[in-house]
């Protein structure tokens, strides 16, 4: 019954092909009325079949990571030893085998272009990966090719560089997931759900970043509806549940002719209705590349094809192409490869990252793995291993000798699968034909072992679960099994009768009984490459950071603790791994700090480069230690066309942070001189003035270097000449004009022992005319410094603004621009406050609440010092307590009554001549000016400092009145308001009056 | 607004997606035939080509019951078409019939009109052949409506005997050996909820009043139990752990497939105009807009940021339903017979709007954001069409039908006061 179902997959034997072709026709004829169309497909399947089954050279049709096909691969090999094994795989790829020994399983070739100018930019770096898994046909055949030295393997696919130059140019860059289609729904539900999996201390599925994943034997349908159809009437979920259950578990134990059979003719489905046009194509592509290649190489070593073995996905096994098999007269020759340089290794990988890379539903490997663990007890095999070669060279003759009544001993047990030879292939065939599916040994002990480890995984996860659910979830799965037409329950099936009776409304913890169960089906599994196969530069990088005693190869996090005082010895490993986090390699500082002349004490460093080796690896491919990859990219920064003198600046920074090469900075230094020169805006102005500032304040600890002056100089220049055009320019935003203006006055000193003259600076100065209110402010505050204007002028100026309605709005522009000005002038600070302190009381509220936040906005960026220094003073302008509150006013408002009442009061005094000022005396004054009278030679010294004739007025009569008990001699007298310095003195008491209160203070 | 009012009526008799109609002779005197009785002839015949094992009294096989469910395949070999009945991931039947054939209840969790009760029926149905031992949970639903109750009269006339007891729907079906279906467990108290856990596993009911046999109704084999609880309800009357423990849960989603949804719609509009004898088509257009503009809708409601921003409809599949039958009906009766845009913009609205202030501000703002929208809006209706696979190519940026149907949801938005 379960055969009936599944006409399409029904397989073909050699003698019985004819037979074969007759009743699938006849199947179509019973199934479908008009089977004209359905008889033309299934004849040209079998055809297909019977044409890769005749085939001189012996195709070996494969799906990627199916247990099945290693299996049969292992005794296949075991067999017969090919002279040559072609396999489907990039044919450069080869150069990444080697090292493969020293690996933890599963990895990725990995094949890398840093710099690929025939592609396109957003493309660079060209990063393509080939997961490769111990249970799969490929692994198998190249751990056979390494220790057997009879065999040779060689891979016949499109080189890595035709990979990319077939991608269609436009859309989104290769690697980028572009699928959204509906199948992919529910993957994404799982992603979400492994992003939230910290499992061993996160997910990996993310491994292999942004790089092109390539399969050996890919065989994904990739017509939606193709996939629909099968899906419905097979009454699975998705395709790998599909492959599982009639192709997989089926071919494991039949005999290895069905085996190619079952495969061609699957193939031969989806060639030619599972996928689109566009993947036909490419892979009509591929195939011609492909048995170019095998012929060529045949040629070339003369090697009969007999003596072959050519290993592909079993699309490409029955593909229509006239080039193919090694009898076909139509040649093609192979396109040329563009000039870009590849570098090839190998790169951790793990289940997840697979499964994410390729779009399989999780914890399929980690099936596909228990699959062929199971598969080889039940069969007895004895898989080849990479890097077991001694035992097994050792044991290689004996092997040969051995291995067919292994074959013949493994298939014993297996209840349907005879010996494989030719003869008995049709009865096999007919077997194969008539009996339902068989799995490898239905595992009874491991279904009752997976329920109870569920319901224990349930309950640690928090889920109130009991022994009474593990009786449930058995017979559940029995059930669900029976229902889908399965002798014994499958792991999807387990799966779903755990979710069934486990999951309730809610998830206790985080994790759901879905991902329970793919734990507990095997999990992830992470890759590791061994330090032998890793490139010089990451085991310099394991050699250097050996001194830190962590276990580099963990695949958890390392804590490192650098104690750099007492033990200096470890500061070229600190030094090291602040390169490598420079470089984006997973490790952390969880202390410690680098900043221009900082002097590390203690630092402590997250290290996960077990993990993410992969980083590490491709940073090999760049050069041959950490310093050469940095010191290359630091000069990629400053030299590429499109740098800029902030990034060269940058770039040299990070040069003495990181590298300590004096001449590299120098380097980069003059670069970024150079490019400063060039520039013709002040969008970075900003930046650069930072920087500058930062790193003059570190050389001059140790002595300026001649390009750093040399910078500052030429900045200087270049500034005061932009100044004018900055001034004017729209397109210069007040921002980067005060932080111009900054770089010139900060730098001002050692730009002028460079020769550089201020009058340059006066003259743009002179020559700006600002028209935005912002940058108007600024332009005072930069005259105020340079002595244009005087402080009373820009206040004037800002008291003017707020008296006039029509020009109020703008306030708060002029405003924001002069507190820019705070960067390079903490002298406008007190300026600053008492305009704010006048506007916030003076504002109406349809100016002020909308000026608030953007106050806030120009404020901030200033930095935690310049608002010190404001708050500072502005604490200093207000009362500090309540009870001052009352009889305080601002320190602006007492002043300025002060200069100007008393100012007018003389002047009227003096212009009416008729008061004098003695009249008005009070006691205290009276007494003041007796004080005087009685110590004439300090005003005296005042009077001819300032070249006035010096002469002491009479006491008015009052005055001598008051003034006469105490008994003072009058001196010499003169009308007081004939007197200049009379005139002089009233006109600036304050001066009389703060030598008044020193003299009384002695 | 009568309009609104005489769709917003229909919908809440429609929200359960429940089977009613072939033209058939029973239907003359019932309004809704129960599942057992629609489909009894696919039934019987289903029963008749069984040969696999049934569990207990089954009147199907676990096998023949998906079918059934779930519509055969050319490869089940059968004779007669079985059309599918129920529209949602297979995988998720598989499992609600699997844990009827063991011994736990079945407990089907899903936001409101995604067709729990409808397969609840159509489950109970295969199974037993009746569907109608309910209980229909409220906040009003004692423990007697689980259990049992008495015929008072009788009571005062003879005693309390077996006669003078009336049994509830649930003891019925388990001293028959059927399934009993409990409609929205969530909505009635914890401690009535718990009265089922002694059903659940003792599998008998004693009654204390009686003496001697008579005391304790078993089960027969075949009794389950198939309960639904509304994923809304959440937290009003949570159940029992014990409770929990004796339901497998199956939840099921919302359907956000557009090609699935559709069908949905085509199914159940024709069933339903079947029992109108009403021979119209629905419009591939028309379904394509209404399809689009419930996502678009979900898309808003989902991208609200309060629940004032909400509508009060949960927009499910089943309030399509209602709203393409409403327009259907109305078009046939006082229409020109054919779906006009406006008619069906007309029903959107009606059978949307439940609270009349908010809910109308929401449609207008979405309607008039439609409207706005306009080219672009337009043309990314018609790309999501072309997806479809029902584009006319013949039809310009902003199709004719579009344009008609935004206007109409104006107007009808414009009348509700």
């Amino acid at each position: 019954m379960a055969k009936a179902k599944k006409p399409l997959e029904a397989v073909a034997g050699d003698p019985a092909l004819a037979a074969l072709r007759e009743q699938l026709t006849a199947a179509a004829a019973a199934f479908v009325g008009d089977s004209a169309h359905l008889g033309e497909l299934l004849r040209a399947m079998v055809d297909d079949v019977q044409r890769a089954a005749a085939e001189p050279v012996e195709i070996f049709p494969v799906k990627h990571h199916s247990p099945a096909s290693a299996l049969h691969m292992v005794r296949r090999l075991r067999e017969r030893p090919p002279r040559v094994i072609f396999m489907e795989g990039c044919e450069d790829l080869g150069a990444a085998l080697t090292g493969l020994e020293h690996c933890r399983f599963p990895v990725a070739l990995q094949a890398y272009a840093p710099e690929a100018p025939a592609f396109p930019v957003e493309w660079t770096p060209l990063n393509l990966v080939a997961p490769l898994t111990e249970f799969s046909a490929e692994y198998q055949a190249i751990a056979f090719s390494l220790q057997s030295e009879g065999t040779e393997l060689v891979f016949v696919d499109r080189s890595v560089d035709h990979v990319f130059q077939w991608m269609p140019r436009e859309g989104p860059p290769p690697g980028v997931d572009d699928e959204e289609s509906d199948e992919a729904g529910d993957d994404d539900e799982e992603e979400g759900e492994a992003d939230e999996e910290g499992r061993g201390g996160g997910n990996t599925a993310n491994l292999h970043g942004g790089a092109v994943g390539l399969q050996i034997g890919a065989m994904q349908p990739t017509f939606g509806d193709f996939l629909d159809v099968l899906l419905r009437n097979a009454r699975v979920r998705h395709y790998s549940e599909w492959w599982t259950q009639y192709v997989e578990g089926p071919t494991l134990a039949a005999d290895y002719a069905t085996y190619r059979h079952v495969f061609f003719l699957i193939g031969a489905l989806l060639r030619r209705i599972g996928i689109t046009e566009k993947d036909r194509a490419e892979d009509s592509a591929r195939e011609r590349y492909m048995w170019a290649k095998i012929r060529a190489h045949l040629r070339a070593r003369k090697i009969d094809p007999k003596d072959a073995i050519y290993v592909c996905g079993a699309i490409h096994a029955v593909s229509p192409i006239p080039e193919f098999g090694t009898q076909g007269d139509a040649e093609w020759t192979i396109p040329g490869r563009t000039d870009t340089k590849w570098f090839y290794g190998l790169v951790p990988s793990s289940y997840a990252a697979i499964e994410h890379q390729f779009g399989l539903p999780s914890g399929e490997i980690a099936i596909a793995q228990s699959m062929w663990e199971k598969g080889l007890k039940a069969l007895d095999l004895r898989p080849f291993k990479i890097g077991k070669a001694d035992a097994e060279g050792k044991a290689k003759a004996g092997v040969k000798v051995r291995s067919k009544p292994a074959a013949a001993a493994a298939s014993g047990p297996a209840p349907a699968s005879p010996p494989p030879s030719v003869a008995d292939s049709a009865i096999a065939l007919r077997d194969f034909l008539t009996r339902p599916p068989t799995f490898v040994e239905a595992d009874d002990e491991q279904l009752m072992r997976w329920c109870l480890d569920v319901v224990r995984l349930a309950r640690k996860n928090g889920y109130m679960a009991s022994t009474a659910d593990t009786i449930a979830i058995h017979h559940t799965a029995g059930l669900l099994a029976k229902l889908r037409d399965r002798p014994h329950p499958s792991p999807y099936d387990f799966q779903d009768a755990a979710i069934t009776c486990l999951e309730k409304d809610r998830t206790p913890r985080r994790r759901t009984i879905q991902r329970i169960c793919q734990i507990l089906l095997g999990g992830d599994r992470l890759g590791r490459v061994g330090y032998e196969s890793l490139p010089p530069l990451a085991q310099d990088v394991y050699d250097r950071l050996a001194i830190l005693g962590v276990n580099l190869k963990s695949t958890r996090i390392e804590r490192a603790l650098l104690d750099i005082q007492s033990r200096p010895e470890l500061l070229p490993a600190s030094d090291l791994l602040w390169r490598l986090r420079y470089l984006g390699v997973p490790v952390r500082p969880i202390m410690g700090e680098r900043s221009l002349g900082h002097k590390p004490k203690q630092e402590s460093w997250d290290i996960d480069i077990g993990k993410h080796q992969h980083g590490l690896i491709q940073l090999g491919y760049e050069g041959m230690t950490i310093e050469q990859v940095l010191e290359r990219k630091l000069k990629k920064a400053a030299f590429e066309s499109t740098a800029r003198a902030a990034s060269a600046l940058k770039a040299a920074e990070d040069s003495i942070l990181y590298l300590r090469s004096g001449r590299l900075t120098r380097e980069l230094g003059l670069r970024a001189t150079e490019l400063l020169r060039a520039e013709l805006g002040a969008a970075d102005a900003p930046e650069i003035f930072q920087r500058v500032r930062a790193l003059v304040h570190y050389y001059r600890t140790i002595g300026l270097p001649g390009w750093i002056k040399d910078f500052v100089s030429t900045g200087y220049q270049h500034y005061a000449t932009l100044l004018p055009y900055a001034f004017s320019d729209r397109g210069t935003a007040p921002r980067q004009l005060a932080a111009m203006l900054a770089f010139i006055f900060t730098q001002e000193a050692l730009a002028f022992s460079m020769g550089c003259e201020r009058s340059q600076l006066l003259i743009a100065l002179d020559q700006a005319e600002p028209e935005d209110p912002a940058k108007i402010a600024l332009h005072w505050a930069a005259e105020w410094i340079v002595g244009l204007r005087t402080e009373d002028q820009i206040r004037e100026e800002f008291l003017h603004l707020m008296e006039n309605p029509l020009l109020l709005p703008a306030f708060p522009e002029y405003m924001a621009g002069f507190l820019l000005a705070l960067e390079f002038t903490p002298r406008i600070t007190r300026i600053a406050v008492e305009l704010l302190t006048r506007a916030f009381g003076r504002l109406p509220d349809e100016v002020l609440v909308p000026w608030m936040p953007t106050l806030v906005v120009t404020l901030r960026p200033l930095g935690g010092q310049l608002m010190q220094t404001l708050v500072k003073e502005a604490g200093l302008a207000f009362p500090r307590g309540l009870g001052e509150l009352a009889g305080w006013e601002f320190a602006w408002e007492r002043q300025l009554p002060a200069v100007s009442e008393p100012a007018k009061g003389a002047q009227e005094s003096a212009h009416q001549g008729a008061v004098g000022p003695a009249q008005e005396l009070s006691p205290e004054e009276a007494s003041l000016a007796d004080l005087l009278r009685h110590h004439p030679m300090s005003l005296d010294a005042l009077a001819t400092r300032l070249g006035i004739d010096a002469g002491w007025a009479a006491v008015s009569s009052s005055v001598a009145a008051s003034s006469a008990p105490g008994g003072a001699p009058s001196t010499p007298t003169q009308s007081a308001e004939k007197t200049p310095l009379a005139a002089l003195l009233a006109e600036f008491p304050a001066s009389l009056e703060a030598l008044a209160m020193r003299v009384l203070g002695d | 607004m009568a309009k609104s009012k005489a769709s917003t009526g229909k919908k809440s008799e429609e929200t359960t997606p429940s089977a009613s109609t072939p033209a058939s002779g029973a239907s003359e005197t019932k309004l809704r035939l129960p599942a057992e009785e629609k489909y009894a002839e696919e039934l019987a015949y289903l029963a008749s080509v069984d040969q696999d094992a049934r569990p207990f009294a089954w009147r199907l096989s676990p096998r023949m019951i998906r079918t059934f469910i779930l519509g055969a395949s050319p490869q089940d070999k059968l004779d007669r078409p079985i059309p599918q009945k129920f529209f949602g991931d297979p995988s998720l039947v598989e499992r609600a019939i699997v844990t009827l054939a063991s011994d736990r209840g079945l407990l089907l969790i899903g936001d409101p009109g995604t067709g729990k009760s409808w397969l609840a029926e159509l489950l109970a149905a295969a199974i037993c052949g009746n569907s109608t031992h309910v209980v229909q949970g409220t906040a009003g639903t004692t423990e007697d409506h689980i259990k049992y109750s008495w015929n008072v009269a009788m009571v005062i006339a003879s005693g309390q005997s077996r006669e003078s007891m009336i049994p509830s729907p649930i003891m019925t079906a388990m001293t028959r050996g059927e399934i009993g279906r409990f409609e929205e467990l969530t909505r009635c108290s914890s401690d009535v909820q718990d009265a089922l856990i002694s059903i659940l596993s003792e599998k008998y009911v004693t009654i204390p009043e009686l003496s001697g046999d008579e005391s304790v109704v078993y089960a027969r084999p075949g009794f389950s139990m198939i309960a639904t609880a509304n994923s809304r309800d959440r937290g009003v009357n949570e159940l029992s752990t014990a409770l929990k423990r004796r339901f497998n849960f199956v939840t099921i989603p919302i359907v956000t497939n557009k090609r699935a949804e559709k069908e949905i719609v085509m199914f159940r509009t024709r069933e339903l105009m079947a029992r109108n004898r009403i021979e119209v088509d629905v419009p591939p257009t028309m379904l394509d807009i209404l399809i689009q503009t419930f996502a678009d809708l979900r898309e808003a409601m989902a991208n609200a940021q309060s629940e004032e921003g909400r509508l009060e409809s949960s927009l499910s599949t089943a309030e399509q339903i209602g709203v393409i039958e409403d327009a259907m009906l109305h078009s046939t009766f006082f229409g020109s017979k054919t779906l006009e845009p406006g008619t069906l913009a007309r029903s959107m609205v009606g059978t949307l709007v439940r609270r009349v202030p908010e809910d109308v501000s929401i449609l207008n703002k979405f309607w008039h954001a439609q409207g706005a929208a306009g080219e672009g809006g337009a043309k990314k209706r018609k790309k999501g069409a072309a997806k479809e696979e029902t584009t006319d190519a013949t039809a310009p940026a902003v199709s004719p039908e579009v344009a008609a149907f935004i206007a109409g949801g104006k107007q009808a938005l414009a009348s509700i006061k």
